[in-house]
């Protein structure tokens, strides 16, 4: 397992007196310290070469209710790509208070923006601490415990009110009259001036929120000198839906069809990340049935091809190539027949179920995912024809966008787009969940980490998953009918059931994720005591963080660059937001 | 599992002169989109054509009336919550709010089971029947959790996916046409979904392979449904 060993930590605890190990029975051991100690330790982590915990994964709260004092903590979680190695590091947030890891990496800013936003929690010399999601005048921090689920109903809406013939339709589950509050046009206004206080030059160019080259509801701000964008910001939000805090009102279960309206596009593998978290909480990822490891592997290597298919599609249609969105959703629209028949839904899937599949395969689901896996090299190769070499596309592409093997490590980029600026992070290999230790595969890795670049390993990527998922239908034809697809758990403690009622976390604490087409979307849940609903749930997304490094990449570049950095960076909304 | 690198001079060659001068990669592009000219149509034209969503499909919801396919405890059931025993034709519901209880969105759900009102001698004496099921369709995000946790079969996802109404209320739906709903699809494709016991069999297809409509969505070159696993028909 990909985590640091309790000798390592033991080690540490000789050098730092102040540090106290927690020891988890999984595995997942994490480290405790004083916040006044914690930047020193961190620059110790991160530069000592036997530990080199270069790369920044997440950072975050836990609300220990408001009766416990201290009553926040902070989470940090780093990998080191040496030793392919993960640590939690763990302090107390006195006085609400923590410090900064903006200077020692930058990709701690959005991080503690959110924290921020959701929590409450000030840092300590960050330079412009504003909300994350929210507007600026926004009066709460939801994700505390004290906040209640459905929000403070404050402000009146009748409008949301149904009414026919002027009546007033009660009862029959109208919506209340009373709405939680939102933001007016003075918010936004607030909003955006607090985002840039300083105007560099004239003309603040506003894209989005609601434009067609941001794949989404992304508003940016260009701080333009000509055609140059001397400063650049973003203000995400706008799909906010508060899944965390959702979440932890559920079981884990009921979670997974929330995931699904994340990344909608690769809903699979979003309900894949938080099966794998709560199968390693409950000790169970290992004892999963084979089938249902094999199917999940299938068809989240799937998913991950019709993922990277609309990418491709849109980022052509927005490079000004129309047909390859119309042949790329033709390949689309067979992946989306194939996942209706299995799971019964085209888009917003939730089959997956921590403890395997909800469902055994329909009769000729195998014969209808060889017959698409056969036919997709000669459509790939179609669309390589069109783009690949094409002087256009060279020219657009090319040394745009240059992320560096530093910028991965420092702002915690991940998959694609981490991969293409040579760095092989892939949680496929590291943490080999599923299937994955059993089938072969290449990750490919681009060379200078430009928008190029990405395109070729997503093109590539495609190109592995294929060959995943012939693997696993060979082994899937091997297997009995009667083979189990769910867990069945031989401890009489534990409960895990298909449809979700009484199944039970047990106490402790996890990171864990799965290799989602947009960057590792890792799961963190924390377990006082065993129970149903976890206490807190964080998601760790992989579209967010990736996304933070745009602003540094368009600073300079002209403004035609930014759509294609941005379909490059492939952020889907619903997930940077949640 | 290896590494593999990719990247302009790794494994695509820069454009050449010749490429250049004499717009090659164009030529090949135009190649690629002038073959698909003489291709067959693959869109479906809806309305006028409809594909059949697959057996499996989790549309609207519809609560199945007794027909003689229950699973063998469904009279256990029904004896445990004291309901009483359904005729053929009346519903299967046993008002054990399972449904409610594994939704994300308990909300949806309006059920209550009301005792009937006969005299003490009658054998029904003492029993309940389910007399409100309302769903507020408007908020169910269709995930299937409500239909997993039902014990005797009732709540099921039928093939229906409109769902559209001039007024929210349209997407209240109540126990008659909740039946109603099921009824019509057990009717029109129960044969495909569930076997004698109402419960998913090995043969239940990914869809139907007879369907033209799908037909041209796969190129006009749709999959041969076969068995999936080695012991499989
Ligand atoms: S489909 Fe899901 S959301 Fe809809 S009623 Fe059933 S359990 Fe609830
Ligand atoms: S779970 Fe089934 S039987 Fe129970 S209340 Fe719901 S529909 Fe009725």
């Amino acid at each position: 397992m990909s985590w640091i060993t309790l000798d390592k930590i033991n080690e540490l605890k000789e050098k730092f007196e102040f540090i106290q190990i927690n020891e988890n029975e999984k595995g997942f051991h994490s480290v405790e310290l004083p916040k006044e100690n914690l930047k020193q330790f961190l620059r110790f982590l991160k530069d000592d070469p036997d530990y080199s915990f270069k790369m920044f994964i997440d950072w975050t709260i836990i609300d220990h209710g408001a009766k416990a004092e201290p009553r926040f903590q902070g989470v940090l979680i780093l990998f080191s790509p040496e030793y392919k190695e993960r640590i939690i590091i763990k302090t107390w947030a006195t006085d609400e208070t923590l410090p900064t890891l903006t200077d020692i990496w930058p990709g701690a800013k959005w991080a503690e923006r959110e924290a921020w936003d959701m929590f409450g929690i000030k840092f300590d010399g960050h330079k412009n601490l504003v909300r994350m999601f929210l507007w600026e005048t926004y009066p709460y921090h939801p994700l505390r415990k004290d906040f209640p689920l459905k929000g403070h109903q404050e402000v009146e809406l009748p409008s949301l009110n149904e009414k026919e013939r002027m009546d007033q339709l009660e009862g029959l589950q109208n919506y209340s009259r009373m709405h939680t509050a939102l933001p007016t046009l003075e918010d936004l206004e607030i909003t955006q001036k607090k985002r840039m206080p300083n105007k560099k030059s004239q003309v603040v160019l506003n894209w989005g929120p609601l434009h067609p080259g941001t794949h989404g509801t992304i508003w940016f701000l260009f701080d333009m000198e000509s055609e140059y964008v001397q400063d650049c910001d973003i203000i995400i939000g706008q799909l906010h839906r508060g899944v965390e805090k959702i979440a932890e009102n559920l079981n884990v279960q009921q979670i997974l069809p929330y995931t699904d309206r994340m990344d909608y596009i690769a809903s699979m593998n979003e309900n894949h990340s938080v099966c794998v978290a709560a199968e390693k909480l409950l000790g169970i990822h290992e004892k999963i049935p084979p089938k249902a490891k094999y199917i999940r592997t299938m068809l989240a290597e799937l998913s991950r091809i019709n993922s990277h298919l609309l990418w491709l599609g849109t980022y052509a249609l927005d490079l000004g190539a129309l047909t390859m969105f119309l042949y790329t959703f033709r390949e689309r629209e067979k992946i989306m027949d194939i996942f209706e028949g299995i799971t019964g839904a085209r888009f917003t899937i939730n089959y997956f179920r921590v403890g395997g599949v909800y469902a055994d395969l329909p009769y000729g689901a195998l014969d209808a995912i060889e017959h698409f896996i056969k036919d997709f090299p000669t459509r790939l190769s179609d669309y390589e024809n069109l783009l690949t070499r094409n002087r256009i596309w060279l020219k657009r592409n090319v040394d745009v966008g240059v992320i560096t093997e530093q910028d991965v490590y420092d702002y915690g980029l991940t998959g694609a787009v981490a991969r293409a600026a040579g760095v092989p992070y892939d949680l496929r290999i590291i943490d080999k969940y599923d299937a994955y230790s059993e089938v072969e595969f290449d990750v490919p890795v681009g060379e200078k980490g430009d928008s190029y670049d990405r395109y070729l390993v997503r093109i590539e990527e495609m190109k592995q998953s294929s060959r995943i998922v012939q693997q696993c239908i060979d082994k899937l034809r091997k297997m009995s009918k009667n083979d189990p697809f769910f867990f069945e758990p031989e401890d009489k403690k534990m409960k895990i059931t298909i449809d979700g009622r009484g199944t039970k976390l047990f106490k402790g604490e996890v990171y864990a994720g799965a290799d989602n087409p947009r960057g590792e979307l890792g799961v963190y849940i924390y377990m006082p005591k065993d129970g149903i609903k976890p206490y807190r749930f964080r998601l760790r997304s992989g579209a967010f963080y990736n996304l933070q490094i745009f602003p540094k990449l368009m600073i300079g570049r002209p403004i035609a660059d930014a759509i294609t950095i941005l379909s490059t960076i492939d952020p889907v909304v619903g997930e940077t937001d949640r | 599992m290896g590494i593999k690198k990719v990247g302009l001079n790794r494994n695509i060659q820069p454009q050449s002169l010749t490429e250049k001068i004499f717009f090659l990669d164009f030529m090949k592009g135009l190649r690629t989109t002038i073959k698909h000219l003489f291709k067959k149509v693959i869109t479906v034209d809806f309305p006028f054509e409809l594909v059949e969503p697959a057996p499996r499909f989790r549309g609207i919801h519809g609560l199945r009336n007794v027909d003689g396919t229950e699973k063998d405890d469904f009279q256990a059931w029904v004896k445990k919550l004291k309901i009483k025993p359904p005729e053929m034709g009346e519903t299967r519901c046993i008002a054990c709010k399972f449904c409610q209880a594994a939704c994300p969105v308990p909300e949806i759900f309006v059920i209550k089971a009301d005792k009937l009102d006969v005299p003490e001698d009658h054998p029904h004496h003492g029993l309940k029947v389910m007399t409100q099921f309302d769903m507020d369709l408007s908020k169910c995000m269709f995930c299937g959790l409500c239909t997993l946790a039902c014990p005797t079969i009732c709540i099921i996802h039928t093939d229906v996916y409109d769902l559209s109404a001039y007024t929210r209320r349209g997407c209240v739906l109540d126990k008659e046409t909740l039946s109603k709903i099921a009824d019509d699809f057990v009717a029109r494709r129960g044969k495909e979904k569930y076997d004698e016991k109402s419960q998913w069999p090995d043969w239940q297809k990914i869809w139907d392979d007879a369907d033209k409509a799908r037909a041209k969505a796969w190129d006009n070159n749709p999959p041969k449904l076969g068995p999936n696993y080695a012991d499989q028909q």
